[in-house]
Order: structure tokens, then sequence, then C-alpha cells
């Protein structure tokens, strides 16, 4: 009976990344809901919600794959829409990888803060809810409906604790605005930190290195929130390995792996890059064998499933679910 | 103009620089490119401060990166504390998602009418909303623009003898769009409907049957008996039966009582009663109480075309063809492989199907109650596709030696205009074929289709879609007006405070 009651999670996947709400959909012990998504033939997005989602919970889980941001973000943005017309009770709208996540200030004269449109038109469309993977905290505000910044960090630590002895590492920031993220799990390891400091001219350029700390005969690990064209990661590399470093493999959050990332990264001195799956990877884990992908689907579904039940979600900020 | 900027989207660059320079002014620097991740990036090289700001931008293949294009432009100038912002958009994307189609479907166009204004648009000016309603979507002023007075002065320059043309309607949901250009020409105006989902012998005979009752003796009633027995007869009915009762009386008296009855739910009753009504109705049948269409088109043949008499026959303009995969095929044309239950809605008992009752129920958007704005043609071109369906195509009015202009808002399947233009030229014998629209969409290789369709002569577009060079000069057939003037003339008269309403007039010359 309590199956057939209204307020159940509803899970919605958009097209861009049905292999892991399929994994949380399972995770969860449900089915993703039946749609219907298509592009006209002039490329519109239509979507349609198969069944009915009134007075339910809705969950609808979108990510952005590399170069077609803005499809997903129009997709998504219908498809709460589509979620509000039909009187959903509340729509959660769950982005992995938040997009235009990195337009978030004025840096130059008449800069557009994309990412505080992006949040606004989410509220515009009838979000109620957001959850997502590694947000900056300056994003987060610009949303006035509740966020849920979940956190890859648990399973970094978890990934680092089977695959090496903590002693032998030494985490290392790639830029001085990380520095904050590798500190916290170098603390939560109980090791070293260093940090590389870098010009950087142009986006997407990198300028100048040094690195500030002490790597030599150890294990450097890089730790990042976002993996683009990877020049950084690789140029980073090459620092970290002639300053003596044992190894260096390097622990981002978000794989985005644009233009000639996969080239670069399989000419480097990378000995890893461990990714998680909030962007689909598509061939990429195939044609870069450095490639290591950590299932994020646990903790994304166990955050549905506390915000659900209205429990707590903090304990998914210290705590990897198995 | 002192205090403007005009900024163009990378959709629309050509019509922008037509504009300004109409305008005698100089297209504002932007710097528009996309990140290697796919994200755009807008950069406003100019200063925006206090002054009155335009963003031109249409349609593109990726229409959502024009979209995301056009709101972070928006958002970079209101960030960089421009007085006023306006969006011009010639083409406004997703305007035929403007209502809840199915169930749970989304409204696009009204949540891009919110983005917008997140975004920071102060005022909206666009051109030919599919459905004129959608201006209520926004919560600031919307100008929409008519390209009928530029198409109507086209027609008059440029169509030889077009005061003897009729202007057709490709569906039911149209026709107040074509009675509106069809007024401004003094024109006779026709439609063309389409039946869905009928099998190959659901024949007129079957409706005149159910309507003309005791009127008329349905002339091939064993036919019809035998239609009705059993959908197992039915598909084995000869393909030739349907053929012959789609012929004169009979046909006629079908859409007599057709006509009507699926127009009025739409709202689009062509023309007001009291406007041409100047005699009493003339003929007493009962039938033709219902056909208030045919009626007044009637009365506008005999206004307007002297040299022929009135006659009763000629009250029944209507015509039948046949349509199978999307083409217009002769009365002896075998029958697709099809059996009636497939064709036919498998809950409908064949007995209802005499009364057709489902005939006329009233199509889908009738409750959303929008008359201008039909089914999606994107739906209804792919039903028309469907080679195991044959539809029922009907032409109302009288195109025979004529020039047609078949009229719609918008060309982005060809698949409607191709099945109308066939059905006028080879049913109704018209003896030129214009396709008109504001919006040349031409979605996949729409253009090239209708360019290699006998039955259609001209083209004719405004560039309120940008239509790639190479397409263009390879559509001998294809005439593309400018909008730039309308535009132009909108911003500067926005500009000034200065009203519009003398842009919806048409110019006599």
């Amino acid at each position: 009976m309590s199956a057939e009651m209204a307020n159940e999670i509803k899970l919605i996947s958009g097209r861009s990344h049905p292999e892991l709400s399929g994994k949380i959909a399972k995770r969860l012990g449900i089915e993703v809901a039946r749609t219907i998504s298509l592009n006209y033939s002039n490329q519109e997005t239509s979507f349609t919600v198969g069944e009915s989602v009134r007075d339910e919970d809705v969950f609808i889980v979108q990510s952005t794959a590399t170069g077609d941001v803005n499809e997903g973000l129009m997709e998504l943005l219908i498809m709460i829409s589509a979620c509000r017309t039909a009187s959903a009770r509340r729509i959660t709208a769950v982005i992995p990888n938040f997009p235009y996540a990195r337009q978030d200030k004025k840096d130059k004269s008449r800069a557009p803060i994309s990412a505080r449109l992006v949040a606004n038109m989410m509220q515009t469309a009838g979000a109620n809810h957001i959850v997502t993977v590694d947000l900056h905290a300056s994003q987060v505000s610009f949303f006035s409906v509740p966020v849920d910044n979940l956190y890859a960090e648990p399973s970094f630590l978890r990934y680092i604790r089977e695959n090496f002895n903590a002693e032998d590492c030494v985490i290392v920031s790639p830029d001085a605005g990380g520095a904050k993220r590798a500190t916290s799990i170098a603390d939560h390891l109980n090791t070293a930190f260093a940090l590389i400091h870098k010009e950087r001219p142009r986006p997407n350029v990198v300028g100048r290195m040094v690195l500030v700390g002490n790597v030599e005969d150890k294990v450097a690990i890089l730790v990042d929130d976002m993996a683009d064209t990877c020049g950084t990661l690789v140029k980073a590399a090459a620092v970290l390995k002639e300053n003596g470093a044992k190894s260096v493999l390097a622990l981002v959050t978000h794989g985005i792996l644009s233009g000639n990332a996969i080239e670069t990264l399989n000419g480097s001195v990378l000995s890893a890059l461990v990714v998680t799956n909030t962007v689909p990877l598509g061939d990429k884990v195939d044609r870069c064998p450095k490639l290591r992908v950590i299932d994020i689907s646990p903790t994304i579904a166990e955050a549905i499933r506390r915000t659900h039940n209205g429990e707590s979600v903090s304990y998914l900020f210290t705590h990897a679910p198995v | 103009m002192r205090g403007t900027l005009i900024f163009a989207g990378s959709s629309c660059p050509d019509i922008t620089d037509k504009i300004c320079h109409n305008l005698g002014m100089a297209r504002a620097d932007a710097e528009l490119t996309q990140f290697s991740n796919g994200e755009t990036s807008v950069r406003i090289l100019t200063s925006v401060r206090e002054k009155d700001v335009f963003v031109v931008q249409s349609g593109s293949p990726k229409i959502n990166d024009t979209i995301m294009e056009l709101l972070i432009m928006i958002s970079a100038c209101k960030g960089g504390s421009a007085n006023k912002i306006t969006a011009v958009l010639p083409y406004f994307p997703y305007s035929r998602q403007s209502k809840k189609k199915s169930h749970r479907g989304a409204i696009t166009a009204r949540m891009l009418a919110n983005l917008l204004g997140v975004a920071g648009v102060k005022h909206v000016i666009t051109v030919d909303l599919h459905a004129s309603q959608m201006q209520g979507f926004f919560k600031c002023p919307v100008d929409n623009l008519h390209a009928e007075p530029l198409i109507a002065r086209w027609i008059r320059r440029n169509v030889p003898r077009w005061q003897e043309a009729v202007v057709v309607s490709k569906n039911a949901g149209g026709t107040k769009r074509v009675t509106s250009l069809a007024d401004a020409l003094k024109l006779n105006f026709g439609m063309v409907t389409t039946d869905k989902k009928r099998g190959p012998n659901m024949s007129a005979s079957m409706i005149s049957y159910a309507f003309d009752g005791m009127e008329r003796q349905p002339v091939l009633e064993p036919i019809s008996n035998q239609v009705r027995t059993n959908s197992s007869e039915l598909e084995n009915g000869t393909p030739d039966a349907a053929a012959d009762v789609a012929q004169p009386q009979d046909a006629r008296s079908a859409a007599d009582a057709q006509g009507s009855p699926r127009l009025r739910p739409n709202g689009t009753h062509p023309r007001g009663p009291a406007n041409r009504r100047k005699s009493p109705p003339r003929r007493s049948q009962t039938t033709l109480s219902q056909s208030s269409i045919i009626d007044e088109l009637d009365e506008d043949l005999d206004d307007e075309t002297d040299g022929l008499e009135y006659n009763d026959q000629r009250a029944h303009e209507v015509t039948h063809g046949r349509l199978v995969q999307g083409h217009i095929v002769p009365d002896d044309f075998p029958s697709p492989a099809t059996s009636a239950a497939d064709t036919n809605l498998p809950e409908e008992d064949p007995m209802m199907l005499s009364h057709a009752s489902s005939f006329f129920a009233p199509q889908p958007h009738a409750l959303g109650g929008s008359g201008d704005a039909g089914a999606s043609s994107d739906e209804e071109d792919d039903i028309l596709k469907d080679p195991k369906v044959e539809h029922m195509i009907t032409l109302v009015g009288n195109v025979k030696d004529r020039t047609v202009f078949i009229v719609d808002d918008m060309i982005d399947k060809p698949g409607s205009w191709i099945a109308a233009a066939e059905t006028v030229v080879k049913r109704g014998r018209a003896s030129k074929v214009y396709c008109i629209a504001t919006h040349g969409v031409f979605g996949g290789d729409c253009l090239e289709q209708m360019q290699a369709c006998d039955c259609i002569d001209n083209i004719v577009v405004t560039n309120s879609y940008p239509i790639p060079a190479h397409k263009a000069q390879d559509a001998s057939k294809l005439v593309v007006l400018d909008l730039s003037f309308l535009l132009a003339e909108a911003i500067r008269r926005n500009h000034y405070g200065e009203s519009m309403s003398p842009l919806f007039q048409h110019l006599m010359d």
C-alpha cells in the first residue's frame, strides 16, 4: 500500500549521464522514472515525464557532458519545468558537476557571473533543492534554495588508504586556491602537505610553477576539484618529479577532460589520474590507461535517501558509504 | 542613435549588421567563444554603463548554445550597469512548446520567458510568435511584430495575377493566420486538412452516411455497409471502393458536415459572420447550416469572381486526396500493406466508426484553446511519414487554375508542406504554388526536399532565422525577405519612445 502512496522518491534521469542515474537508482532500490527526451529537427529539446509525479518527491539527476554543457543544462531546466507543471511536491536537482562553476566572479570589466545566472535559472525553472558535489562555497551562496554540497573527499580518503601507505604520501595542491582542500585531506591522513604556486596568464594556459614543501622520495598526490585540459596537472606533476617525488598521481573530483586532455595525460609523468564519475567519461577510460574512476553514486544515493526522509546529510561529509 | 548599443549573438551577425546599417551605427563589440569544455564565454568589449542595450539573437542548429549565449550576454550587460536591456529575437526559440501538449510535458517557452527575465531583460522585440498568447508569459513588455505587411507587399509586387490567387492554410490550426493575410490582400482562402489514424477504407461515404441521414441516400450504400460490419472486412475491402466514394457528390457532403465541427472547437472561425453576410442564407438544406465556412467561402467567390455563375454545386468546393508516405497518390494506387487494426484506434468499435464520432473528435489542442498554434508540425510530419498509414487529405475551397499561397508561420519539416502543395496541384489543379512562412527554420534536408518537389514553385521566408549561404544557393525557389528594416524601426521607435502601431499596418503601394 505504502508503495502506491504519493510522496515517494521519483528519480528522473537526463540524457547526459544515464549510467550514474542507473547506479543511484540501483543503490536506492528503485527504478528510474520513465521519461521521453528528444530533440526536434531544429534541435530544440523536448521532454515529457512518462508517469505521474503529482505530489511526489522528484530528484532529477543531470550531469553535463563535456562539450555539450548547454545542451545538458537546457534539458535539466526543461525537466525541472516539466515536473513543476506536473505538480511535483518538491523538485531536487542533482547536479554532480555544476555547469559554469568557474565563471563565478566579475574578474574583468563586464565579465558575466554565469554561475549565478545558472543558479537563478534553476530556481526560476522551479528547483526547490540542489544536490551537488564539490561546489565552491561562494557559489552555494548564489542560491536562495537549500543546497547540499557533497564532498568527494571521504571517497578519496578511502582510495588513498586502500591503495597507499599514508606515511609515504604527501598531499599536494596544484594551486593556492586548493590549499584548503589539500590540507584537509592531509590532516585526515596525518601526512605532509605541499603546494605549487603557479602564475596563470590566461585561462587554460599555465605559467611558471614553484613548489612549496618537500616531496622527496614520497608518493605525491595532487588534489583538485576539476581536471579540464589537464595542462596544470601535468605541469605540476613534472615539477613534483623534478623535485624528487617517487611517483605522482592526481585525485580530481570532476574529470571534464576536454580538448587534448587524454593525449596530454598519456604523455605525462602522472602514474594515474583518479576521478569520480560525476562527469560522463564515455570512451575516455579505454583511451587512457592512467584514468581510474571512483564511483560517487553511493554518496549521492545516500544524500537523496536522507533528503527524502528528512535525515541529516552531514554524516556524508566525513564518511563515504560503502 | 546616441546612448544605444546593439550586440549580435553568434547566430545572426548578418541581420544585426543590416539593422545597424539601417540605423546608421556600428555593431557593438563582444567576444563570443566557447571554452574547451563547452561552456559559453562572453566578453563585452565596450562600456555599457547607462546605455540602452539591444541584444539580437536568432536560432541556430545549436539552439541551446544560442540561448545560453543570449542569457549570458544579457546577464553580462546587466552586470555592466546597462540602463535597459532589450532582447531582439526575430525567431523566438522554443515557441512551439508554448503549452502542455501531453501530460507532464514542459511549457518550455514560458520557462524561457522567465529565464530571460531572470537574466535581466527589460523588453522583448520578436516577430510572429507561434502563439501570440505567449506575450503573456513575460513580465516585461513584448513587441510582437508582424512580417505579414512585408509578405503582402512582396506578393503585390512580385506575383503575377496575385489578385486571383487563393491563400491556403495547411492545417486547421493555422487558419487564423491565413485569413489575416487573405483579408489584407482581399483574396479567397482555402484549407487543407489531413485526417489521421484512418485505415485505407475509411471512406467518405461512411461519414456522409452518418451525417446525411435522411436528406441524401448514400450512393454507395453496399460498400459503406460492408465497411461498417467489422474490422476484418475493413482489411479486405477493395482499395477502389474507397477511391470511388471519394468522388463528387458524397465527398462534398462529407466535408460539408465536417468543415464546421472540426474548426469551431479551435476557435478559428475564419471571418466574423457580420463581415460579409450580405444576403440571407440561400440554401435551405439542413446540412448547410453546419457549413458556415464553405458558406462564406462561397460568398467570397461570388463577390470577387464575377464571371462565374452561382450554383448549388459550387457551394461544396471540397476535394479529397489519398496520402501515402506523405505524398498524394492516384485513386487506383494500391493500399499500403496495413491492417485495419494497425491504423484504427484499437479500442474503437467498428460500429462507432460509422457514426464518425471519433472522426470529429477535437484535436488535442482544442482544449488548450490557442487557436493559432496548431499541433506541433513535428508530430504531424512524423505521422505523415509512417509508411503503413494512409491519410485522407481534404482541400476546402476552389483553387483551380489559380495561384496558391500556402501560408504558415514556420517551415521546419517539409512533409506537411509537400502534402499540401501536392493536394492543391494534383487534386485542386492549382496553377502555381508559393509556400510562404515567416520563419524558415528548414530542419534537416527540408529545403532540399521542398526544392525537389515539383508542385512547389516558390518558397518565401524572411531572414528571421539564419539560412546557411550554401543551402540558400542551391535552392533556386527560395526567396528571402529582409526583416532588418522592420526590426531597425522597432528598435528606433523603442529607443525614442514612439508608437509601434504603424509597423503593424499594411502599406498600400
